[in-house]
């Protein structure tokens, strides 16, 4: 009895032994974990781009099988958009993550100031604080292509057809969230409207009245500005389009933010909204090599969590775009310390050095999905630009051509809110080794 | 058995009246104790103490500052989240106006915002009651998360409109901010719970606790036999939102390190009720019953899939989350609507008579 339990069970617990190790050894992989939230209040907006996200890299694997070999253990940590939650994520996978991508910006806060601590890159593509493109005071945290900052720029030169002196004694609105995302282009806009002329008066919407506006739109009614431009979030867009549709304001003079340009919220309305504009570093280009990729790998094999119909929308496409920026910058730092498996730390030199210019855009099969830029240590957002979207009734198209901010104008005043940041914040570690 | 009461005579009323009348009361809590201040922390990692021991210690304190007002003194509250923000906001104001404040003096300090902000909208509670009561502290709830938004003066004019904890030490260790180690922290949080908690414990024994007993259980009645209403209630609306206070400084200092306004919106305020209902309205232990149930256990629960290697999807996992803990609530409240120190207490007696039942 002895014997025969020594003989069949030792070979078959080596057997399943092995079986457990062996996928692991196999292969490298890297764990690029992403704080969803496909639940709570912004799921509608979340789910898409999270969608995207996961395709990408669902599809990096599958076709390339992985980034140069090294698969990508893609995983999602639901955050449900809420803080408390989205730090037990946080404290959950920085050990295992090599990038954090936080989303909410009360989650962006809370991550921040560990970033120096922890050692892990912030990845926070077109969101989060706009100051954070100073790479030299924030070493870890990263929002390329473009900052609100920049938005906001690039929204004043397409309204004024770019010439911002003609704004002389026009009236523009801020319809924006009471929250930090919201005020965000509030010191920006003061500033262009003190320079230029014009009358600038910012209206908040307090989280809890996102979705009865009336108040708000009575004010706009009364104030007559010539633009609304919009910084809103989930319910907030839908809530504000619907006013805007029921109060007849010129949809062609409606704005918004890359935020405020979600598909679903403009099928709300659908023709009524036709004319409404949002300025957006991303562009939905669904016969790209890429989308076809992911359609044939992904959507085609039955991977993917979309539903058939949002396959063009822009923020799917965008979030295909952000898990982009990972994977180039893993590929960059792979090639810069000559190893496969890249750690936090490598990552962020690769954050840090992304060379994204027409040629590597074509040969990745991303042309016109995002405009050309680069970073660099002291840049780490790349203030690419972007294009002004038109809704015309079913989709967004592109109605602008590539539009640069001017970020000169906003040199100092970045500089000033980073030290501020760090200030209040010492000891905080500037980046003494860049000169740039 | 293990509970035998047999033998152990009290000869003086010392002895009738003192915390722990049953010697086994006094082993376990230092069992407990043992466990809080030295095994726990020594063998706990980054995650656990920043998702389950110093969020279930500061919670816990919260549900005890709403408890002693609605457990114990019966004035229903729904503002308790508000009066957390006061204190937090104060302890931001008075480390930043005088930034080489010790943090143990300016948390002690903003209690006292928190109290005489809490004595403020307790007013009301002279001439109402109930749930009349609650609404009236609802108000107290909308109007101050209104003004931490408005009052930009309150977060240093800072473009985000939140509050940031800068590095802080304290003889030469960080013990706030993000150089501060979490080992630290949690020792801050729990010395400053151990306190407040034995604190409590008295207080509620003592004239005060009776006299809001009292209060509580027929106002006319305490009135006839000579209790000032008005001191009584007030007394009440001070500590309790001293407390609340001290926890929602510790809450943003020592745990948080950022707060926005809406971190203290109602839905907070009816966590922290929840936590004192289900850990049973008032005692003192049935706040860490709740903090327990309604904080620490949907961390575990949303652990354990990634632990036995079960592959499911994250948001499916918080779908599931949310549905097992509202289950377990139910049932805790239908095995027990005293709540779980009501629970604890049945079980006590139980095993007092175990293994031999009358």
């Amino acid at each position: 009895m002895n014997a025969l339990t020594r003989k069949c069970l030792l070979p078959a617990l080596l057997a399943m032994g092995t079986m457990l190790t062996l996928p692991a050894l196999a292969e490298d992989s890297v764990n690029v974990t992403n704080l969803s939230y496909r639940t709570g209040p912004f799921a509608a907006t979340g789910t898409p781009v999270m969608n995207g996200q996961r395709d990408y890299m669902l599809m990096i694997n599958a076709r390339d099988g992985g980034v140069n070999g090294v698969k990508i253990d893609y995983q999602e940590c639901e955050t449900g958009y809420n803080t408390e939650k989205g730090v037990e994520c946080y404290e959950k996978t920085k050990g295992q993550s090599i990038v954090t991508q936080p989303w909410s910006t009360g989650i962006t806060l809370q991550v921040l100031p560990k970033s120096n601590i922890d050692k892990v890159p912030i990845l926070a593509p077109g969101y989060g604080f706009s100051p954070m493109a100073d790479g030299k005071t924030f070493q870890w945290a990263f929002n390329p292509p473009t900052s609100y900052w920049d938005g906001a720029s690039m929204i004043l030169q397409d309204i004024s057809k770019g010439d911002l002196a003609s704004l002389k004694g026009k009236k523009i609105v801020l319809l924006h969230l009471d929250a930090p995302y919201g005020k965000e282009p509030i010191p920006l806009i003061q500033a262009y409207a003190d320079k230029y002329g014009f009358t600038f008066q910012a209206i908040p919407v307090g989280v809890k009245e996102m979705q009865n506006q009336s108040a708000q739109w009575l004010q706009i009614r009364r104030e007559k500005p010539d633009y609304v431009l919009m910084w809103g979030w989930g319910a907030m867009n839908t809530g504000a389009l619907t006013e805007a549709v029921k109060t007849k304001f010129p949809m062609d003079h409606f704005v918004g933010i890359w935020w405020s340009g979600s598909d679903a919220d403009l099928k709300a309305v659908g023709e009524a909204g036709k004319g409404y504009r949002s300025i957006s570093w991303s562009y939905p280009e669904s016969n790209s090599k890429v989308m076809q990729d992911i359609k044939k790998y992904v959507v085609d094999a039955g991977q993917s969590m979309l539903p058939k119909d949002e396959f063009d929308y822009v923020f799917y496409q965008r979030g295909v775009v952000i898990s982009m920026f990972t994977v180039e910058a893993m590929k960059a730092a792979q090639e810069h310390f000559n190893t496969k498996v890249v750690t936090a730390e490598q990552l962020r030199w690769g954050l840090e050095n992304l060379k994204l210019d027409d040629a590597h855009l074509a040969e990745i099969g991303m042309t016109g999905m995002v405009p050309p830029f680069s970073t660099s240590c002291a840049d780490h957002s790349g203030h690419a630009g972007g294009w002004m979207l038109q809704w015309d009734g079913t989709k967004f198209v592109k109605s602008s051509d590539l539009l640069k901010p001017e970020t000169e104008m906003y040199a100092e005043l970045s500089k000033t809110e980073a030290a501020k940041y760090a200030e209040a914040n010492k000891p905080w570690p500037i980046n003494e080794d860049c000169k740039m | 058995m293990l509970y035998r009461t047999a033998g152990q005579f009290k000869t003086s009323y010392e002895a009738d009246f003192a915390l722990f009348p049953v010697r086994q009361d006094a082993i376990l809590l230092g069992v407990i104790l043992l466990f809080a201040w030295v095994i726990l922390p020594w063998s706990a990692n980054e995650f656990v103490f920043q998702t389950l021991l110093i969020p279930v210690l500061i919670y816990s304190l919260a549900a005890l500052g709403l408890n002693l007002l609605t457990g114990y003194a019966g004035q229903l509250s729904l503002g308790t989240a508000a009066f957390m923000g006061v204190g937090a906001y104060a302890c931001y104001k008075l480390t930043t106006i005088f930034p080489g404040m010790n943090l143990v003096v300016a948390i002690a300090l903003s209690g006292f915002f928190a109290a005489a902000v809490g004595v403020v909208f307790g007013l009301p509670s002279l001439r109402i009651k109930g749930f009349y009561l609650a609404i009236a502290t609802l108000a107290a709830q909308f109007f101050l998360v209104w003004l931490f938004e408005k009052w930009a003066w309150l977060y240093n004019y800072n473009s985000s409109g939140a509050i940031q904890v800068p590095n802080m030490k304290m003889f030469g260790v960080y013990v706030a901010g993000p150089q501060a180690t979490s080992l630290t922290q949690y020792y801050f949080v729990l010395a400053v719970v151990s306190l407040i908690t034995w604190f409590s414990i008295n207080i509620t024994r003592g004239r005060i606790g009776r006299m809001w007993k009292a209060v509580r259980d027929m106002d006319i009645a305490a009135e006839l036999v000579g209790i000032n209403l008005m001191r009584a209630k007030l007394s009440a609306f001070a500590i309790s939102s001293y407390v609340a206070g001290v926890s929602g400084a510790l809450f943003v200092f020592l745990w948080r390190g950022a707060a926005e306004p809406v971190l203290f919106d109602v839905q907070l305020s009816f966590r922290i009720l929840f936590i004192a209902i289900i850990g049973g309205l008032g005692s003192i232990i049935g706040n860490y019953f709740g903090a327990l149930l309604i904080v620490a256990l949907p961390v575990i629960l949303g652990i354990v899939p990634d632990a036995l290697g079960v592959p499911i999807r994250a948001a499916v996992q918080e779908h599931l989350n949310t549905m097992i803990v509202g289950a377990l609530i139910i049932t805790f409240l239908i095995a027990e609507p005293l709540g779980m120190a009501r629970l604890w207490g049945i079980i006590r007696e139980k095993l007092i008579i175990w293994p031999f039942p009358h």
